[in-house]
């Protein structure tokens, strides 16, 4: 390769720093190291004439690496590497550190001192520059086409977003019937119109007017040409990578040929099967051969396989007018490659005979609030209605029971947060139509947070609906009275009341649907403590997970009603959308690389990596040696720190680059005080450093950044270099557990340095000479005071003596 | 978690000195559901006394309402309360670290002076006399063991066992 | 020979000779030996937790150590001294600092508490170490006549998380062992709630109601006796009886029997060597219809 020639662009941030640092001292220095060819100083290289400059160094062949102290790096690198790149000169040939919010601010008041740390920093760019090597973009092709899993509100709606945008969509649902947990709702808050309607495809589809939503049947959603929908079906297994994504799926067979089926109903009408309806709480008995509802999708009649009794009887397939039915129907395997996944699994009713003292389990009369909206449906098992289920007499004593399994540490410690709106909205239909109702809540809080939701509350109040505060400590059946009775405090009141009731609706928590867990471990997503689905980030990725062209919607990643669903919906549709557009997966190639020779059977880096980004291979040799896929490795380094055999470099971020850093850092003191050096992420970490020195903030200049992709990459071998360098302490900052932008590193780092320090005594070193921090950005005032307090540390712990030192 | 008591200072609120006793570690969980009053079986028939009362009391710091009042010595440790509260307070055992604060502070019924007098002369709580032991003999039990009662006051003394005083005037 | 150290407490020992001696007979009967130990005091029940609950933790774990040293494991007949005892075994074996602590004092009495024991109740020896088969084929006088309603207490069951005697919520341990004698176990009312027992000498009349709700409810649900387990709670129903008669003008007459005087009956132990005359409320009922 030709020999390193670096450029030096000294800015004084437009006389800034001019007053704080010797500008001649820092030239004279620079000049003196091998391999400058070019030394600049002006007011600023990220734009205008400084970076002509540096276009021109590189163009006029002067230099091959470049080096820039700039304010702002984070910043004006993102300009200085485009025109570097347009110049020709690969753009990871560039070093760009900021002499201004690591250096003359924060040591303003010892300008000398000042001055010396940024001849080391200056130093150690240069150093890093003449090591670093062109990183190159990789490409990869992208299959435009999705698979949605789950059949419910949201699945559906980002199915006909992604379907309208143009992509090949697949929808699965485990279910024979698409319309999942909200379509058994009857009715939605807050706009009080039907569960089972959505939006309308903006396809071209005859017969649908272009308006905003639609009752499924009607809306032409199964009518949309690039959109095909799969019932009974299972994920079995995926494999591949983003972008191409080999998904294997578990067809369950129907029984019942959909292009014959014309829904006469003949088949059930001769069906002798009668078996409980789950879809409506078991509250009645359904045929073998069924529909859910009558306004269920699609309409084709289902067979329930465990319930019916095939060539014993086959009734249906003598009656059946078109030869639809099919007993000998196999499942099947479908395989289906697509280049994203969306999850839309959703979230089910916990089991409240959980709660032992609720006596769900044992008292018919005790329902929840999904029974209770069967019961509401006109179409459902009541006809419309509200009737005690032991006996099949009206209901007219109704308690509601609010947060039964909530906001219960036994059993859920999170407040499921719609069951107080769902109750609400229950408890006021029922009056609505049974005027004479007598109903009571009882509730902890009572939570109506979202547009129009206390309106629901204050209607209820309205009604008659009388509210208690209190969660009761039991029901139990008064076989005198003939009644369940609620037995709960009113706090308000501080008075004891047994509520009688002919039936009790329980507010059953919402839980992780069936499955979720099966299926995160199939798709490699990691689930929280709750058991829902982990989103990439809360705030800002809330439909994105940590695999790229995987997305999550809906109740997957918690209890939603259905317009948070929707919007949920719409932001992964357009996640998916943005994905898939481009049809390629441009990324650049800061990956791990292993170095086979090292590399010896352990399993560590594969159970570490985040991404799932490296997997084991057999060698000849009946060995195993780790492979990294490149699509997937995000580069943080998690993998290289965690290597036993220091078998893993990071491009860009190997360890020759690093040593020459730490070295060159740690080369000139100019200070009274004991060297400190600090390996700072790149994300939470260097930016509250940055932010420390924004906000002028001071500490000594003694301390030393060295700037790393994520902490999980520093190795112990690194840290007694550090000290060999001549570093008397080190810190490690990295961003905070559950913030770390790599999802593990900064936890894996913390648990590496808690073994570091036990390392460290053996080597004869006080552990109290390397600790860990983690902060975020606006954290600088906490950085400040770390440097400050390592520092003295290391100042009263004396000269650090090695081993082998005299 | 404690797992001695730490001995409140000034600046603590009260309920910081109840988190810092054990037993008392649970109590900021609580979120006045009212579970616990609902499962009480005194609360119903003895207006005084209202687990969950008796704990908003304490979170708000009403000391002296807490440490001179009836009603933390009406509890009858049934654990009922405990074992529903779905926020996992361990009530009966804030009630024990309630009383253990009052009766240091000087304020109990008097009934405990006799069960410490007792523990502290016999290690027993329930005396056996002589009429007993011959009962005992005619019934064919065998007689009773020599109970250490010097290991037990040497524990009392390390663990600052404070012997409740007798009112006088007490109803 | 399956051997316990048994610990008889303050109250039985005192007052309940009916318990200890149908306890003693029964376990003798179903091959169990029982070594009474030197040395074991009160086991600190919740007055004393009362007063002070680390010096109550302190004390139950000395009389664990003597055990330990005696390499037995506990059995206790009373629920005070059952949950004392289980409970800070159950918190010492958890919980390490709790038990740095607790050894902390310990020293100073030459004792070092080390976990190798358990502490059970007379009923999970019972359940556990004979079981229902053994104890069917040895009951000579079934209960057959007998509605019980049993009555657990509260400090067999609760805190449920130290004890884990049986379901706080649906016990079913005396059930079974009542059926296992023949007898017909009741649901009632507020089974699962307290006797008042704890309260008396600190608020009689509402230690008082109490035990009258719970005649009122198992007489309701037709109990030709209770079944403790519990010397208070023995106390608190059948000497409550009396108070309840005095106060309310209430006549319930219904016995008070402790599981362990059942099950002696019904292995074939003479009542006349059970003491059972000791009853404020005549077993008289409850004899007939065993005899």
């Amino acid at each position: 390769m030709e020999q390193p020639k670096v450029g030096v662009f000294l800015s004084d941030c437009g006389k800034q720093l001019s007053d704080i640092l010797d500008f001649d001292a820092l030239t004279n220095f620079v000049k003196n190291v091998p391999n400058v060819a070019l030394i600049a100083r002006g007011s600023e290289f990220w734009r205008g004439n400084g970076l002509k400059a540096i276009v021109d160094a590189i163009k006029g062949g002067k230099i091959n690496r470049v080096v820039v102290a700039e304010s702002l790096p984070k910043l004006s690198e993102v300009n200085i590497a485009q025109a570097v790149s347009d110049a020709g000169l690969n753009s990871y040939l560039v070093e760009v550190i900021d002499l201004k919010d690591h250096c003359a601010w924060p040591h303003r008041s010892a300008p000398a001192e000042a001055t010396e740390k940024a001849k080391a920093m200056l130093l150690s760019a240069i150093e890093r520059a003449k090591l670093l090597e062109p990183i190159e973009k990789l490409e990869f092709p992208t299959l435009k086409s999705a698979l949605i899993i789950g059949g419910g509100i949201a699945g559906m709606q980002t199915a006909v977003d992604l379907a309208d945008l143009g992509f090949e969509v697949n929808l699965i649902e485990k279910a024979p019937f698409l319309g999942g947990l909200a379509a058994r709702a009857g009715r939605f808050f807050p706009t009080d119109d039907c569960a089972i309607c959505i939006q309308s495809p903006s396809s071209d589809v005859k017969t649908i007017t272009h308006t905003s939503r639609k009752c499924v049947y009607r809306s032409g959603f199964s009518e949309i040409p690039n959109l095909s929908i799969l019932t009974n079906a299972e994920v079995v297994s995926v494999e591949g990578v983003p972008g191409n994504y080999k998904v294997t799926i578990e067809k369950k067979p129907r029984y019942v040929d959909a292009d014959k089926c014309v829904v006469c109903g003949k088949c059930a009408e001769v069906c002798p099967v009668e078996t409980p309806d789950e879809y409506n709480a078991n509250l009645n008995n359904r045929k073998a051969i069924y529909l859910n509802v009558p306004t269920v999708h699609p309409q084709i009649y289902a067979i329930d396989e465990d319930a019916c009794k095939f060539q014993e009887c086959a009734k249906c397939v003598a009656v059946c007018p078109t030869n639809a039915i099919d007993l000998g129907q196999q499942t099947e395997q479908v395989t289906l490659n697509v280049g994203s996944i969306v999850v839309a699994t959703g979230f089910k009713e916990f089991d409240s005979s959980n709660i032992k003292e609720y006596h769900y389990d044992e008292y018919p009369d005790v329902i929840t609030n999904l029974e209770l909206a069967r019961m509401i449906d006109g179409f459902g098992p009541t006809g419309g209605k509200i009737i005690r289920p032991s006996d099949g007499k009206p209901a007219k004593k109704i308690v509601f029971v609010q947060c039964a399994g909530s906001r219960d540490r036994r059993y859920n410690p999170y407040c499921s947060s719609i069951c107080c709106m769902i109750s609400l909205k229950n408890a006021s239909l029922v009056k609505e139509a049974n005027p004479d109702a007598e109903i009571s809540i009882c509730y902890i809080d009572i939570r109506t947070t979202g547009r129009e939701h206390e309106y629901y509350y204050e209607r209820a109040r309205d009604m008659g609906i009388k509210f208690v505060k209190g969660r009761p400590t039991e029901i139990y059946n008064d076989e005198e009275k003939g009644k369940l009775i609620v037995d709960v405090e009113d706090a308000l009141l501080k008075r004891f009341l047994d509520l009688e009731a002919d039936l009790v609706v329980l507010a059953a928590a919402m839980v992780p649907a069936e499955g979720t867990a099966e299926l995160a471990e199939i798709l490699g997503l990691d689930l929280e403590a709750d058991g829902f689905f982990k989103e990439y980030n809360a705030k800002l990725r809330p439909t994105e997970t940590k695999k790229r062209g995987i997305y999550l919607c809906g109740g997957a990643t918690f209890p939603k009603d259905a317009p948070t669903a929707s919007l949920h919906a719409h932001s992964a549709a357009m996640k998916a959308a943005k994905f898939l557009t481009s049809g390629k997966i441009v990324k650049d190639q800061r990956t791990a690389i292993i170095n086979e020779d090292y590399c010896g059977d352990c399993e560590f880096c594969p159970v570490m990596c985040p991404y799932g980004a490296i997997t084991l291979e057999p060698t000849t040799e009946d060995h195993f040696v780790a492979k990294v896929n490149e699509i997937l490795c995000e580069g943080c380094g998690v993998c290289v720190g965690t290597c036993p055999l220091n078998a893993i470099e990071l491009r860009h971020s190997r360890p020759n680059q690093m040593s020459a850093q730490m070295n060159a850092l740690l080369s000139v003191n100019g200070t009274s005080k004991p060297l400190v050096l600090a390996f700072c992420c790149q994300e939470c970490g260097h930016t509250a450093v940055d932010s420390s020195g924004m906000a002028k903030m001071e500490y000594p200049a003694n301390v030393r950044i060295i700037k790393v992709p994520c902490a999980g990459i520093v190795r112990v071998n690194q840290i007694l270099e550090a000290y060999k360098a001549g570093a008397q302490a080190v810190m490690i900052v990295g961003c905070k557990t559950d913030g770390c932008h790599y999802e593990v590193g900064s936890a894996k780092a913390e648990k590496k340095m808690d073994m570091a320090k036990i390392l460290l005594k053996e080597y004869g070193i006080e552990p109290e000479r390397l600790e860990m921090f983690k902060m975020v950005f606006i954290e600088g005032a906490q950085f400040a005071e770390a440097a400050k307090m390592m520092t003295e540390r290391a100042a009263k712990l004396g000269t650090l003596k090695l081993m082998g030192d005299s | 978690m404690p797992h001695h008591n730490t001995k409140e200072n000034a600046n603590m609120s009260f309920s910081e000195e109840v988190t810092h006793r054990h037993g008392g570690e649970t109590l900021t969980a609580c979120y006045q559901c009212g579970t616990c009053a609902s499962s009480c079986p005194v609360a119903r028939l003895d207006a005084r006394f209202n687990p969950r009362e008796i704990i908003k009391l304490s979170l708000l710091g009403e000391k002296q309402e807490i440490l001179t009042g009836d009603a933390i010595w009406l509890c009858t440790s049934c654990f009922n309360c405990q074992e529903r509260c779905p926020q996992d307070v361990e009530i009966a055992d804030v009630i024990y670290a309630l009383r253990n604060i009052a009766l240091e502070a000087g304020n109990s019924p008097n009934i405990y002076a006799d069960f410490a007098s007792a523990l502290i002369a016999d290690g027993r709580i329930v005396a056996i006399s002589k009429f007993v032991e011959k009962k005992r003999e005619e019934y064919g039990l065998p007689p009773l063991k020599a109970v250490h009662v010097e290991a037990l006051n040497t524990i009392l003394s390390a663990t600052g066992f404070t012997k409740p005083e007798k009112k006088e005037a007490s109803q | 020979m399956t051997s316990y150290a048994i610990f008889l407490g303050c109250t039985i020992p005192a007052r309940q000779p009916n318990y200890e001696l149908s306890a003693r007979k029964t376990l003798e009967k179903l091959g169990v030996e029982l070594v009474d130990l030197d040395g074991f005091t009160c086991c600190c029940p919740p007055p004393i937790q009362s007063i002070n609950l680390e010096s109550s933790q302190a004390i139950a774990a000395y009389n664990i150590c003597l055990a330990e040293e005696a390499g037995l494991d506990i059995v206790a007949l009373c629920n005070g001294c059952f949950e004392s005892l289980a409970m800070v075994n159950a918190a010492l074996k958890k919980d390490k600092e709790l038990k740095t602590h607790v050894n902390e004092v310990l020293a100073k009495v030459g004792k070092e508490y080390q976990g190798t024991i358990e502490v059970k109740h007379f009923l999970q020896v019972l359940m556990e170490d004979i079981g229902l088969e053994k104890i069917k084929a040895n009951v000579v006088k079934p209960l057959n006549k007998l509605n019980v309603a049993p009555f657990y207490g509260c400090h067999s069951l609760r805190p449920s998380k130290l004890l884990q005697l049986d379901d706080p919520e649906r016990p079913q341990i005396l059930e079974n062992l009542l059926e296992a004698l023949g007898a017909t176990p009741l649901e009632y009312r507020n089974k699962l709630k307290c006797c008042g027992g704890l309260l008396k000498g600190i608020s009689d009349d509402t230690a008082l109601a109490l035990a009258r709700e719970k005649l009122m409810n198992t007489t309701k649900a037709g109990a030709d006796c209770i079944s403790t387990l519990c010397p208070f709670c023995f106390v608190a129903l059948d000497i409550g009886q009396i108070q309840v008669k005095s106060k309310y003008q209430e006549v319930y007459d219904i016995p008070i029997m402790h599981y362990s005087e059942l099950i002696a009956l019904a292995l074939g132990v003479d009542p006349e060597e059970l003491a059972i005359k000791s009853h404020k409320v005549k077993a008289d009922k409850v004899l007939e219809k065993i005899a």
